[in-house]
């Protein structure tokens, strides 16, 4: 049981990058390019997309991520919400993701859409903006509405 | 009168000796040279260090073939080893003047970020990029 709980903990918390065709490994320009049928994990959140360039820095003789930039057909799932847009980019170092471009927030209990969605992770908080009205929506979440 | 003969004879058996010993030397270079010109070609479970522009790379494989002075492969199981990343594959070709090697053959790349599993790759080492082919899965180290 000890076993089964450390494996499943683990295979869980398991970061990765999937490419369909290629990946680029940049050494004097820091980044990873991964092209066609894209999939990123990390600790907060699963992403696909249709090509993605990830920057990392080298840190105590290890390599981290700082910046995810997906590019076209971008689906990011975190928790029960599905972000889709046409170009997302993530930063480490606040936890926020930006997406622009015909941008889609979907929750169990509703979908917004939108030009721009910026999602604060740590703060759970989701600020959608209009391009037409130039409108600002800001989403609360039902635990924070719970608040 | 005699001695004049014994001395003819002396002389010829000198000449007859160093020319058996000449044509003895001459036989014995000839298979040297042959096994020295195939260790150039090929050699069976070699490892060496190259050191070029981007470092020093570790090299090795269950057979070097050396195609010309400038481009070697990799036959069998080999890799390629530097600070940035250790590359396990097969069949790798090199080009040791324009620092680039390659294969289209399953590989496995170790670096600091993680492990990376490839279909084949191209390492343009004097520019510092790897193109990784095919369908690629690269775990991430915690």
């Amino acid at each position: 049981m000890v076993l089964y709980l450390f494996f499943f903990q683990n295979a869980h918390s398991e970061s990765y990058v999937k490419a369909g065709e290629s990946l680029i490994w940049d050494s004097e320009n820091k980044t990873y390019t991964a092209n066609v049928d894209v999939e990123f994990k990390n600790e907060r959140f699963i992403a696909f997309a249709d090509k993605m360039v990830a920057n990392y820095i080298e840190e105590n003789n290890d390599e981290i991520f700082t910046i995810i930039e997906l590019f076209d057909n971008v689906i990011i799932k975190y928790e029960e919400e599905i972000f889709k847009g046409n170009y997302a980019i993530y930063t480490r170092e606040n936890n926020i993701i930006k997406l622009i471009g015909d941008v889609s927030i979907e929750s169990p209990t509703r979908i917004l859409t939108g030009n721009e969605l910026i999602a604060d992770i740590d703060n759970n908080k989701r600020i959608l903006n209009s391009a037409d009205k130039e409108s600002l929506v800001e989403v609360l979440l039902e635990n924070n509405a719970n608040d | 009168m005699t001695d004049y003969f014994i001395k003819k004879i002396i002389n010829s058996l000198i000449i007859i000796f160093l020319t058996l010993q000449g044509i003895i030397y001459f036989l014995n270079q000839k298979p040297l040279t042959e096994n020295f010109s195939q260790k150039k070609i090929t050699v069976e479970n070699f490892s060496t260090i190259v050191l070029s522009n981007s470092g020093i790379t570790k090299i090795g494989s269950e057979k070097l073939n050396k195609i010309d002075d400038d481009n070697i492969y990799l036959e069998g199981e080999s890799h390629l080893e530097n600070k940035e990343y250790k590359i396990y594959g097969r069949n790798i070709s090199i080009n040791l003047s324009k620092e680039i090697s390659s294969s289209d053959e399953y590989v496995e790349i170790i670096n600091r970020m993680g492990l990376l599993k490839a279909q084949g790759f191209q390492n343009l080492d004097y520019d510092g990029k790897i193109f990784f082919k095919g369908k690629v899965e690269f775990v991430i180290s915690k």
